[in-house]
């Protein structure tokens, strides 16, 4: 599967997290990579600089998503890959509208508890008295 | 390979491999769900299928970051179930997109060293040149990347030292 767009992305993204709400197991897995294979990097020559490290020209780089499901469950369709590029200029409004979705969707997670932390910081405070 | 047990620690470490490594590292984020373990109680069975509707608990999630470079087996781990940590940590990952794409560092101060080399020299890279004064040796930068890269493995047992305190 070719490349989307990084709006298609966001929207095949959303559905991949939405996908997982409700269920009590599984896994989604999120890579980002340098996208090197047919870019313009000059060959390795005698320079002191090695030209991976310090390309001409910035790189885009390549996000994946999947939900790491396995050969057999491909044929089923379950399995679900998604890649897109995102263009150097286009980081941070990128990451920023990742964050969004990552931060909407990662529901499972513990939700900020203050009452319960101020409660410990309470306890910790009477027994550490006792003890000075 | 070692968890970090700070988000800082493991993205400035992380920022370290990248900026050594840019062509071969990958960030890695894995979400995943697994079901909340059953608590056992010591009392009878009964009670606990009774709670269990009421009280179930939700599926856990948990949130694993991993920096990975191929080339070296460096692997940079950081784990958190917190979900008050999910935006800064993203916001983490599109730092560490700019050394990957090539891009130089922000930094608030100006750049010093931008216009001799006009490539964006990462610091550790910028002294080592300095010490061996303005001939560019073929060795200085390969050092600079290597001081980086030990920082960036003995950073690892840093997280271990924590203290255990005792329960009452």
């Amino acid at each position: 599967m070719g490349h989307l767009s990084n709006d298609e992305f966001f929207v095949k993204l959303q559905e991949l997290f939405d996908g997982r709400k409700g269920k009590d197991h599984g896994a989604i897995y999120l890579t980002q990579k340098r996208l090197s294979y047919k870019q313009p990097i000059p060959e390795a020559t005698t320079d002191a600089v090695i030209p991976e490290l310090h390309p001409p020209q910035p790189l885009p780089i390549l996000i994946r998503a999947t939900n790491g499901k396995s050969k057999e469950k491909r044929k089923e369709k379950l399995k679900v890959k998604l890649s897109t590029v995102v263009e150097p200029d286009a980081l941070p409004a990128f990451f920023a509208r990742y964050a969004d979705v990552c931060k909407a969707s990662m529901t499972t997670l513990k939700p900020r508890d203050r009452s319960k932390r101020k409660g410990k910081a309470k306890k910790k405070k009477t027994t550490a008295a006792p003890a000075a | 390979m070692p968890y970090y047990a700070s988000a800082d620690d493991w993205l400035r470490q992380s920022q370290l491999l990248l900026e050594a490594r840019p062509a071969t590292t990958r960030v890695t984020t894995k979400y995943s769900i697994r079901p909340a373990k059953p608590r056992r109680k010591a009392g009878g069975g009964e009670e606990e299928t009774a709670a269990d509707p009421a009280t179930a608990k939700p599926p856990r999630g948990v949130l694993v970051l991993k920096t990975f470079d191929p080339k070296t087996g460096t692997a940079l781990k950081y784990k958190t179930t917190k979900a008050a940590e999910v935006s800064r940590l993203v916001q983490g990952l599109g730092k560490l997109g700019r050394p990957m794409a090539g891009l130089p560092e922000l930094r608030d101060e100006p750049m010093l060293d931008a216009p001799e080399s006009g490539t964006g020299t990462p610091a550790g890279e910028k002294a080592a040149a300095a010490v061996g004064g303005d001939e560019k040796t073929p060795g200085a930068p390969a050092q600079g990347q290597q001081q980086q890269q030990q920082q960036a493995a003995g950073g690892g047992g840093g997280g271990k030292g924590k203290k255990k305190k005792g329960k009452r």
